[in-house]
């Protein structure tokens, strides 16, 4: 067994897929994973694969013209999960997808294609709890500011999303675990950016909560349940306790 | 009463009139799609969006409020009605304003919610709240979504102007019947109620039909594969009907883009259980008014006893979240799944069951039509199994036309077997040896769902854990069990 491994990089798995598959080891005989590797496997070897330019661009354009753009979001979507053999289960998806073509998509019989199915739903959704749980503090100069932790890289979901609905706001949104951060200037395009440590921190430090319209907001929180009716089974089904960490009113 | 407006201050006036609001249901802000614009604030998603959800577990997805808790009606299950002596406060337009731009700004909100009690009279109570409506979206430059509750009895004009700035409206019919109406609510009739929907219902198929689509409201993609549901056999607004609106000649077509006129519909809401209507009726009711009105939605509030009257039910009735449960999973039934209200219950059968669901409750008594195959059933047959709901079933369409489902895949799909397992066949195979039975059926169905029901009707009640499954019906002891325990032999 041959094992192809590579850094959590959209682009560095593209590359890797395309190394795997140019091996010709046979696809029973490889497996790809994402670094960091935890265990080490006895009989097994492991190959680093470097990022290159021209194997991902020609990989993301075989995608696109053999299969589908649907199906280039779906792998896009499965890569940018926190799941651990993402790589693994895009490169099986890809197998059939170069042998059935656009029509792939719909097959959710063969586990492969399910696979992929299960994870783009899981990221999907979680880009749409953040949508609608993330918060925004205002801090002096008018700049809106939130931080988040979600499980999967979600920030390249919410940008577009935040930009219809703010076009003409400032506000940046930072993912706390891996320290990236968009960020949208007022009537003009977003721009995804990765901080250095001293960055981070000094932004960690503007989660302030000297906003008067936070405690209006709490208010108002508390005031809307009915206490006839109050169900926290129900509420924790549909906000669960690890979303809540950045959330104004819990 | 003390009338204090002037001052209380903004966070407390929110308090009393968010407090105020809470009983109104339809907190949802679904059923449009606009696009963001530079300089504005907002955009709104036909999805809908929740921002947070309440310790009752309902979902805040606008800012809801009254803009004024003083009210010049009586009715009997109101917490403002003008006999209750409490705080009153009426917001400025302003304030409003300020609370849900800034609000938005901060992703709290996905828009306004504003409903009103009858301050002075209709006519001037519509007025402030179009004034409100009117300054957030011209002067604020909000673009989000707005739900504005309409007042019966406002002057048409002010109703109609009102329709071009906000994405929803709705008017309560507050309880289904005439006379329960008359009894409980004395300052309102039906009429007063149905005339202004029906107005609202008449202006929205006119524009609809200027931009060149259906005179009817759009439902889920889903039901267009959907023959013989509740809204294709409706009377149809007929296009003589039909007054386009006044567009000058002069003009090209595309710079007199119509208005849109209430583009995500109009909803309305009925109280549960205040008064004595059963199932059947209130079924009936709300299929009336899809039909005939055109709704998008009907909401259904259980009771919870406010006040103390003679006429309503006494104050330590527990609201009826079961019975509202039963009512919300017909309700769905009648507009994404093709039942009809007829089908559900009947005059003989005029309440819902307490044990199952009213999909599992409808097989049971239809058991001829079923298993049903999963690999060459249609859309809509499909849809009528129990735990196969619209989006299992497009998937199900779409999948096996590659090649053929088993359980297995079924499974993969995100199908939930749990229910479905006793009404489908795979290949002409059941995933168990399962005899098509009724009684054995809703035996087994009836364990599964018994204790979910329990939890919704006591939702704050924790049992204690026990060995014993004394939830589930157990099979009583027969005559020789007796007789071996007191042999003990047992």
């Amino acid at each position: 067994m041959t094992i192809f491994t590579c850094f959590n990089q959209f682009e560095d798995m593209m590359t890797c897929i395309y190394d795997a598959w140019d091996s010709k080891l046979g696809h029973k005989n490889i497996r790809l994973l994402t670094e960091p590797v935890g265990n080490l496997e006895l009989f097994c070897d492991y190959l680093h694969v470097d990022a290159d330019k021209k194997k991902t661009a020609s990989v993301i354009n075989s995608i696109q013209n053999k299969i589908s753009f649907e199906a280039y979001q779906m792998v896009f979507r499965c890569a940018m999960s926190q799941v651990p053999d993402k790589l693994d289960v895009i490169y099986r998806f890809l197998l059939f997808g170069f042998t059935y073509g656009s029509k792939v998509v719909n097959m959710l019989q063969i586990p492969a294609v399910s696979a992929i199915f299960e994870v783009n739903r899981s990221v999907l959704n979680e880009a749409h709890q953040f949508q609608e749980f993330l918060r925004f503090t205002l801090m002096q100069d008018n700049v809106l500011v939130s931080h988040i932790e979600p499980r999967s890289d979600i920030l390249t979901f919410l940008a577009p999303q935040f930009e219809d609905r703010m076009p003409s706001e400032n506000w940046m949104i930072i993912d706390d675990n891996r320290k990236t951060a968009v960020v949208h200037p007022t009537n003009s395009e977003f721009y995804l950016t990765s901080l250095s440590n001293e960055e981070f921190d000094r932004l960690k430090l503007l989660e302030d909560h000297s906003d008067p319209y936070i405690d209006l907001w709490k208010g108002f929180f508390e005031t809307i349940g009915i206490k006839e009716r109050k169900n926290y089974k129900c509420q924790r089904n549909h906000i669960p306790l690890w979303c809540r960490k950045h959330v104004t009113e819990f | 009463m003390k009338i204090l407006s002037d001052e209380l201050s903004l966070q407390e006036k929110l308090n009393i009139l968010a407090d105020a609001a809470k009983y109104d249901v339809a907190c949802t802000s679904s059923g449009v799609d606009r696009r963001g614009q530079k300089g504005s604030l907002g955009n709104s998603c036909a999805a809908g969006i929740c921002h947070s959800f309440a310790s009752d577990g309902r979902c805040i997805s606008l800012l809801k409020i009254l803009q004024s808790n003083a009210c010049v009606y009586d009715c009997k299950y109101c917490l403002n009605r003008s006999s209750n002596d409490r705080v009153r406060a009426t917001f400025k337009p302003e304030e409003v304003c300020q609370l849900v731009i800034e609000f938005y700004r901060r992703n709290y909100i996905e828009g306004l919610f504003l409903s009103s009690g009858v301050c002075k009279n209709p006519s001037y109570t519509m007025e402030l709240m179009y004034r409100t409506i009117y300054l957030l979206r011209y002067q604020y430059h909000f673009n989000g979504y707005i739900h504005v509750k309409a007042i019966p009895n406002a002057p048409e004009e002010l109703l109609e102007q009102m329709g071009y700035l906000v994405d929803r409206m709705s008017i309560n019919l507050e309880l289904p019947t005439a006379e329960g109406l008359k009894k409980l609510a004395p300052h309102k009739t039906q009429t007063a109620i149905l005339k202004p929907m029906g107005q609202i219902q008449h202006r929205i198929a006119d524009y609809r039909l200027s931009i060149g689509k259906d005179s009817r409201m759009e439902r889920s993609g889903g039901n267009r594969y959907l023959s013989g549901n509740i809204f294709d056999s409706s009377p149809k607004y007929i296009k003589e009907n039909h007054q386009y609106p006044q567009v000058s000649t002069f003009h090209s077509p595309s710079s007199e883009k119509p208005a849109p006129f209430v583009p995500a519909g109009q909803s309305t809401q009925m109280i549960i259980g205040a008064t004595e209507e059963n199932d059947y009726q209130l079924l009936t009711t709300s299929q009336q008014l899809y039909q005939q009105y055109d709704l998008k939605r009907v909401f259904y509030s259980a009771y919870i006893p406010l006040n103390e009257d003679l006429d309503l039910p006494s104050m330590d009735t527990a609201p009826p979240l079961l019975r509202e449960h039963r009512l919300y999973q017909a309700d769905w039934l009648l507009r994404y799944y093709g039942f009809h209200a007829e089908e559900l219950l009947s005059i003989d059968r005029p309440n819902f069951n307490v044990l199952l669901d009213p999909k599992c409750d409808w097989a049971l008594r239809h058991l001829e039509q079923f298993p049903v195959e999963i690999n060459r059933a249609d859309y809509a047959t499909l849809l009528k199994v129990p735990g196969i709901g619209t989006k299992s079933a497009m998937r199900i369409v779409k999948s096996r036309r590659t090649g053929v489902l088993t359980f297995d895949s079924l499974k993969k799909i995100g199908v939930v077997l749990k229910r479905a397992k006793y009404f489908i066949t795979c290949q002409g195979r059941m995933m168990y040896h399962i005899r098509i039975n009724e009684d054995f059926i809703t035996r087994q169905l009836i364990g599964e769902d018994y204790q979910k029901s329990w939890e919704i009707d006591h939702p704050d009640s924790y049992r204690q854990l026990s060995l014993f499954d004394d939830q589930m019906f157990q099979i009583q002891p027969n005559t020789t069990d007796v007789q071996q325990t007191v042999s003990g032999q047992l």
